[in-house]
């Protein structure tokens, strides 16, 4: 998911920086004033822990691997706009120690797996868990990825070095990360449904404030 | 507020995430094994924009790995600082923010 420099053109590049930079602005003010010193600490723990689940590449015979990017499960558990500042802190030192992602790409980076994972996964999963809470963990998820992947493919497909060959990149994208995705699924539910049961006052995403829930001791 | 629950669920979570950076070379090897594609190179391939790929910046541990350690090692050490620095930069994120 993660593109390499030299992959976008330069107007791509400077549309995907310019969509994310905007969003990430609008979730930095969004979220002071929201923070406390329950979910400060959440925050880090989640950014964290996405990073670390990020290393884990599955491994899936015939040749390729998947591994979660946690977009969704961010959005759920932190709300949208801690969920984007969480993964932009993931998406950023992932590029700049690791060289995972390029720094031109860096933008489109940060828009698909900061802002539309996280986005489109916490609208999933709310407009969803009326029918069963796991299961829209579950959709949010691999809805999610897919989405991503889709903007991943058209950002690609409309850049020279893909010959502009939208028609290839995005079906390739999207099957790929569709089927990969059921796997995001799953982790995100898996997950979600632990954390559900052992601590409902963590999942700030649950809360029809947006992104609020009460400061909640045991 | 609650201190002594946010202690607690701070350190199971913690020993959660201490767990995934411990399996992070398995799943390095493992994965290796199989040969490692994604959609995205898959995509490249089909379009001849493998070759375009560029690394402007490589970063201070390329690739998750560690100049003169071995690949176990040297994704277990880059698990290790990406996971604590991810969590440095989010919590000091979060710190600023309730100023």
């Amino acid at each position: 998911m993660h593109i390499p420099d030299g992959f976008l053109d330069l107007w791509v590049a400077g549309a995907f920086w310019l969509g994310s930079g905007v969003i990430i602005g609008i979730a930095v003010r969004r979220a002071k004033g929201e923070l406390g010193n329950e979910r400060t600490p959440l925050l880090g723990v989640v950014a964290a822990g996405i990073f670390a689940a990020q290393m884990l590449n599955w491994p899936i015979p015939g040749g390729t691997s998947a591994h979660f990017v946690g977009g969704a499960f961010a959005g759920i558990l932190l709300g949208p706009y801690l969920g984007v500042l969480a993964m932009t802190a993931v998406v950023t030192i992932q590029a700049l120690v690791f060289g995972d992602g390029g720094i031109v790409a860096l933008g489109g980076n940060l828009f698909a797996m900061a802002v539309v994972d996280v986005f489109v996964g916490y609208g999933l999963f709310r407009a969803s868990r009326r029918f069963h809470e796991t299961g829209a963990a579950f959709v949010a998820g691999w809805g999610a990825i897919t989405v991503s992947a889709l903007v991943v493919g058209l950002g690609v497909g409309l850049s020279s070095a893909f010959a502009y060959e939208v028609g290839v990149t995005v079906p390739i994208m999207v099957v790929g990360h569709a089927l990969l995705g059921l796997i995001e699924g799953a982790i995100t539910a898996a997950v979600y449904g632990y954390v559900a049961d052992a601590r409902p006052d963590l999942v700030l995403g649950r809360f029809s404030d947006d992104a609020l829930a009460p400061e909640v001791g045991l | 507020m609650n201190t002594v629950s946010t202690a607690s669920w701070m350190r199971r979570a913690l020993l959660f995430v201490l767990a995934l950076v411990i399996l992070a070379p398995a799943f390095g090897w493992a994965s290796g094994a199989v040969g490692y594609a994604e959609p995205l190179e898959n995509a490249a391939e089909a379009t001849g924009a493998a070759d375009a790929a560029s690394a402007i910046n490589p970063g201070l541990l390329p690739d998750y790995s560690v100049l003169g350690l071995a690949p176990p090692l040297g994704t277990l050490v880059s698990a290790v600082v990406g996971t604590s620095l991810t969590l440095a930069v989010a919590l000091g994120l979060g710190r600023l923010l309730e100023l």
